[in-house]
């Protein structure tokens, strides 16, 4: 992977503020694709460090690289053009519809007419808007998550290759700013650009973040993968900072399948009670799991239902709903785990494929690890 | 409903035809319309020239006052502007005659005749200039940071931002002064009169020297007259040129 963006001693000293440096040495390098949190408490320099990336704001010393090229020597339209900029308070112009709002940069960049209108279309189809009902329409006909959508949009218009994100959720209510994560997120996974995230919230930090550079007083505290940061926190600044509950929080970053058993107790529905009965002691369990021939989950037995009288596993199966999809939160797959008395949770794939087994033992392991 | 319909026919026609009633019950009441019928050539001047007086120096004041309200907006003018509204306050608190007056007695100190066309179009651009400035600064003050920021962070120029963002956003409040400063105008207007301007206020001056109400009436009536349809038009206009995203909501209804 190549570094897309680098930052290199960059320090800010604002004029009439000359004792105290509002970034100061900022160094780190991002990779291409990434998505980096610039996160720490207010005033600890994450917006100003994010705006002297498109130069909004002019830096004292140091160096900011953007794909090789230094910053300061492009010239300022042409960077500010070709890098995306996503605000908390979105900033839409409202004098313009929906379509010219997002049209806004390929039109600077002097893009022809049809190809423009295609971006929009395709843009608005991206964030889940429908372009022939929204096209037309003006940011005060929307809400507020519809209008960051747009924002969104707009900031991608250009296929620019770096985008900055300015607490681009934090004026939108929980729920909606949860959806809006997860619909970000599941794009980025196709556009994979590299995005710089200022955010106060170490939980969407954690959440959005491949990279989490957590600032205090405009010097860097910690640069790493959010996994790391839980884990192995530089000090007790970062300690305190991702707070008490780090180790819930690694149970939202960490899948089911990382920490499954993947060697689960199987019987086909087709299999006799007794080779049933017959795999209960062997395996010293006290459930196993019954599948289609395609090893699809239909439910389980225990040797309660297996003491009935019957032929076939088949006749005697309880459904069940403590199953999860494998590439679920651990969060998730505890919460299963604690709703259902069976002890463990089935992990299946997309295909209801059974793949593995999930108990709380597990998650103490990886935990642990 | 039929209630709904005759009274949004009442509410749309009643105002017109009011004003037509009145207007025709003043000439033929005080004899005005014999007297404009007599007099058509020298009427039609007299319109010409007030209209002249009113579309001439409303230009001068919406180019001068856009501009000069757009310029106090601009980095460096952060100090200056609020002190140059604060000026444009006090002079429109100036009566319309005594503008009329101070163009009349200061001209001449310039080299420049007090009596004529030109001075009166001074006197009334000079009038009616304060509400575009103050307007237009207000306007494009109003616009939300927010928007300004992220035009800036997504690379328009300073000029691209003034022309696509700025000024029309402002519109609404800059057509705003536009209205209030063309009623001012028509208002004023007939006053040029005095200092040899011409237009309309010859008839009203001369009804009120002859004691005559029907010259009065024929020149004072369609300085009303003119006075509506200005800011009907500029309703209209303002219709059109403001983004529909922007537009109060009871323009929507069209």
């Amino acid at each position: 992977m190549s570094v897309m963006l680098s930052f290199q001693e960059v320090t800010k000293i604002y004029p009439g503020a000359e004792h105290f440096k509002a970034v100061d040495s900022l160094t780190f390098d991002l990779n291409e694709g990434e998505i980096c949190t610039l996160v720490g408490p207010s005033g600890c320099g994450k917006t100003t460090a994010m705006k002297m990336i498109n130069r909004l704001i002019s830096m004292t010393s140091g160096k900011i690289l953007v794909d090789g090229q230094n910053a300061d020597r492009m010239d300022t339209i042409e960077l500010r053009r070709s890098i995306g900029y996503v605000i908390q308070n979105i900033g839409l112009f409202p004098n313009m519809t929906i379509a010219e709002n997002i049209a806004i940069v390929p039109r600077l960049k002097g893009w022809d007419a049809g190809k423009i209108s295609e971006k929009v279309e395709s843009l608005l189809e991206m964030v889940n808007l429908p372009a022939e009902e929204f096209m037309n329409r003006y940011p005060k006909e929307l809400s507020g998550g519809q209008q960051q959508r747009i924002g969104v949009a707009r900031g991608m218009a250009a296929d620019p290759p770096i985008m900055l994100m300015d607490e681009p959720f934090g004026a939108i209510d929980p729920i909606n700013r949860e959806h809006l994560q997860n619909e970000f997120l599941r794009i980025q996974e196709k556009v994979r650009k590299t995005i710089v995230f200022v955010t106060h919230d170490i939980d969407e930090a954690i959440k959005m973040g491949d990279k989490i550079c957590l600032l205090r007083n405009g010097k860097l505290v910690q640069f790493d993968n959010p996994e790391k940061l839980l884990t192995e926190p530089a000090n007790d600044f970062v300690r305190d900072f991702v707070g008490g509950d780090r180790t819930l929080k690694r149970l939202n970053l960490l899948k089911v399948k990382n920490a499954m058993q993947t060697d689960p107790p199987l019987i086909r529905a087709l299999e006799s009670l007794q080779t049933a009965k017959g795999k209960l002691s062997e395996l010293k369990t006290d459930h196993l799991i019954v599948v289609d021939e395609n090893g699809r989950l239909l439910g389980t037995v225990d040797p309660a239902a297996l003491g009935k009288t019957g032929d076939k596993v088949a006749e005697v199966v309880q459904a069940t709903q403590a199953h999860i999809q494998a590439s679920a939160s651990l969060k998730d797959g505890l919460s299963e785990i604690f709703s259902h008395d069976l002890g463990f949770v089935i992990a299946v794939d997309d295909a209801q494929k059974v793949v593995g087994t999930l108990t709380e033992k597990d998650i103490k392991a990886l935990l642990r690890k | 409903m039929p209630t709904t319909i005759i009274s949004s026919l009442l509410k749309r026609f009643l105002p017109l035809a009011i004003t037509v009633a009145v207007v025709v019950w003043l000439y033929h009441h005080y004899g005005a319309l014999t007297y404009t019928i007599e007099n058509t050539k020298e009427f039609m001047r007299f319109v010409a020239e007030h209209i002249f007086l009113v579309v001439v120096s409303l230009a001068a004041s919406v180019i001068v006052g856009v501009s000069l309200g757009t310029i106090m907006t601009r980095k460096g003018f952060e100090k200056t502007g609020p002190a140059i509204m604060a000026l444009v306050n006090i002079w429109q608190s100036v009566p319309s005659l005594g503008v009329i007056a101070l163009a009349y007695g200061f001209l001449p100190l310039l080299g420049l005749s007090g009596i004529g066309v030109l001075p009166a179009l001074i006197a009334l651009f000079f009038h009616a200039v304060a509400p575009i400035v103050r307007n237009t600064y207000a306007g494009i003050e109003a616009v939300s940071a927010d928007v300004i920021e992220s035009a800036t962070g997504m690379g328009m120029t300073e000029r691209q931002i003034l022309m696509r963002i700025e000024l029309p956003n402002a519109l609404p409040v800059i057509m705003g002064g536009v209205r209030t400063s063309s009623a001012i105008i028509v208002g004023t207007a007939p006053l040029a009169f005095l200092i040899g301007g011409g237009g309309l206020g010859f008839l009203i001056f001369t009804g009120i020297a002859l004691m005559d109400m029907g010259i009065l009436i024929s020149g004072a009536v369609p300085v009303a007259l003119i006075a509506m349809i200005f800011d009907n038009l500029f309703g209209k206009l303002e219709k059109i040129v403001v983004s529909k995203g922007i537009q109060a909501e009871e323009y929507q209804t069209a």
